[in-house]
Formats: C-alpha cells, sequence, structure tokens
C-alpha cells in the first residue's frame, strides 16, 4: 500500500492544495476565508508547501497594498493526484 | 481550521469540502460588458444622430472611441474585478484568452481596413460591422458555454443573426443604411452586452 504524503496529509496544508488544484491562483484573502484560518497559521504552511515545491508563492502589489497569489506547481499537482491515488487504496475505493 | 493530522476519511471529506467552496465562488460583475454595451449604443446612437443631421461621412471617425476608451478601461476594470473574487480559475484564464484574441483580430481588421481605405477602398470599413456582429458574439457564446451562462448565449445569438445578415447585405453589395441598420447595430449590442451584463450583476448582487 502507498504511503500518505506527509506534506499533504495535515488539514490545512491538504484544504489549501485542494483549492489551489481547481483554480488557476489564489490570493491568500480567498485561501484564508475559505479554509477559515488564521493568517499566521496559513502563511506557516503555504511557506512549507513552497518549500517542498508544490505551490509558488508571489508577492505583489494591488494599489498601495501588498497581495500574495499562490500556484500550484506541477510537482504539487503530481504529488495531490498521487495522494488522492493512495487515499483510495486506503478506503478500498 | 487547525493543523492537525487527519484519517484518510476525513482527507478525502476534507477535500470534497473544499472544492465545492471554490465553485461557490463570486460570480464576478457584469461592469465590463456593460461599458462595452453602452459605449457601442450611445457611440452608434451618436454617429447615427450626427450622419442624419450632417450627412457628413467624417462622424464615422466616432467609432474608434469605442475602440479607444473600451480598450483602455477594460484592463483596468479585469484587474479591480480579479482582485474582488481573489482567485483566478480555469473558466476565467480561458475567458479572458477568448477575449485577448478578439481584441487582437479586431487592431488586425483596423489595421487591413486603414491599408484599402488608403488605396481608395473606403466600402472596405463596413466588414468593422460584419467583425463587431460575427467575431463578439461568437467569442460571447463561447463564454457562455465555458461559464455556463445562458444570457451570453442567447444574447451572442441575436447578435450572431444580426450580424449574418449583415454579411449578406455586404455580400450582396446592398449599402447598410444608418437608418436602419444603425439601430439593428444598436439591439445587437443590448442584447450582446447590456442585457447579460445587468443579468450577472443582479446574480452577483444577490450572491452577496
Amino acid at each position: 500500500m502507498k504511503e500518505l504524503d506527509p506534506i499533504l496529509h495535515s488539514q490545512l496544508r491538504l484544504a489549501v492544495m485542494s483549492i489551489l488544484m481547481n483554480v488557476e491562483e489564489a490570493d491568500f484573502v480567498y485561501l484564508k476565508e475559505k479554509t477559515e484560518s488564521t493568517a499566521g497559521n496559513l502563511s506557516v504552511q503555504l511557506d512549507k508547501l513552497s518549500t517542498a515545491g508544490y505551490i509558488t508563492v508571489t508577492k505583489g502589489f494591488a494599489g498601495k497594498k501588498t497581495r500574495t497569489t499562490c500556484q500550484v506547481t506541477e510537482l504539487g499537482r503530481k504529488a495531490f493526484e498521487q495522494y488522492v491515488e493512495a487515499l483510495k487504496s486506503y478506503l478500498n475505493l | 481550521m487547525e493543523e492537525k493530522k487527519l484519517t484518510e476519511r476525513e482527507s478525502l471529506e476534507l477535500i470534497t469540502t473544499m472544492i465545492n467552496r471554490t465553485r461557490e465562488r463570486y460570480i464576478g460583475d457584469g461592469n465590463i460588458m456593460l461599458m462595452w454595451g453602452y459605449l457601442s449604443v450611445v457611440v452608434a446612437a451618436l454617429v447615427w444622430i450626427m450622419l442624419v443631421k450632417t450627412h457628413n461621412p467624417v462622424w464615422n471617425w466616432l467609432w474608434f472611441a469605442i475602440g479607444v476608451v473600451g480598450g483602455i478601461a477594460t484592463p483596468i476594470m479585469s484587474k479591480k474585478s480579479e482582485l474582488k473574487s481573489g482567485a483566478k480559475s480555469y473558466s476565467d484564464k480561458i475567458t479572458s484568452q477568448i477575449w485577448t484574441v478578439v481584441g487582437i483580430s479586431a487592431l488586425v481588421a483596423t489595421l487591413f481596413c486603414f491599408v484599402f481605405s488608403f488605396m481608395g477602398m473606403h466600402n472596405v470599413w463596413r466588414m468593422m460591422f460584419a467583425f463587431a456582429l460575427i467575431i463578439v458574439p461568437m467569442a460571447e457564446m463561447a463564454q457562455g458555454i465555458v461559464v455556463k451562462e445562458k444570457s451570453f448565449i442567447f444574447g451572442g445569438a441575436v447578435g450572431l443573426c444580426i450580424g449574418i445578415f449583415a454579411v449578406c447585405c455586404i455580400a450582396a453589395d446592398m449599402p447598410l443604411g444608418a437608418n436602419w441598420f444603425l439601430p439593428m447595430y444598436m439591439i445587437a449590442f443590448a442584447c450582446m452586452m447590456i442585457i447579460p451584463g445587468h443579468v450577472i450583476n443582479h446574480k452577483a448582487r444577490q450572491q452577496r
């Protein structure tokens, strides 16, 4: 049986990846709202996903405010697909 | 949401919940469509009034106001809309690419019309009506199919019918008279842009 990817097998990181798999890109505020998480916690988990190479985080400006946007990478996409396959095998789906 | 380890079943449930939440996304606003719609209708009305009053074809230069004003306002408005939604979906990307192709084609068509016009073939500008009433409705219908919005499909279909009629008139060397063709052009843009724009804004207000 395949082992579940420890980077993805945690609540907030999996929530973020599930969202990013369904959109082209999403900003920090959108992710915070959809995952109902705190800014600090989300920031830490985004860093972990980024370090693993699963997402790219781009910091830019929207007028005078900073805007952080996230996008899933090809590596992240493959990891997520493998994770779902592993889940299916665990649950005999 | 706290950071915790999950069971396999919880993981699957979480993925499903998040996918559903991305589907509940902001529908967007119809302001860009309304801007193009009202701009096209107002300019067509102005050209019509001035042509009827003065019989001077120089007023046809007013048509360029559509491209200039719309071309400047669209990127500013779409940036604002993107910031408001917080996420860019795949359908947003496809829609944006469709309209980019329409914009580039409009520039190329204008360029060709200028070249032909400099060679003395001023009638070539009629082709821009066919362009506006064939390419734009096709793009709008494609957008309607991608985002599953019926008002885009119906509005585009009305515009396309008028566009096909315009092409037939041009092919048959029938002059596009200002008194009957410009009202048809305005009806086409009202159906293609103004009505769907208000429909989208109404849906967005309901979503809030």
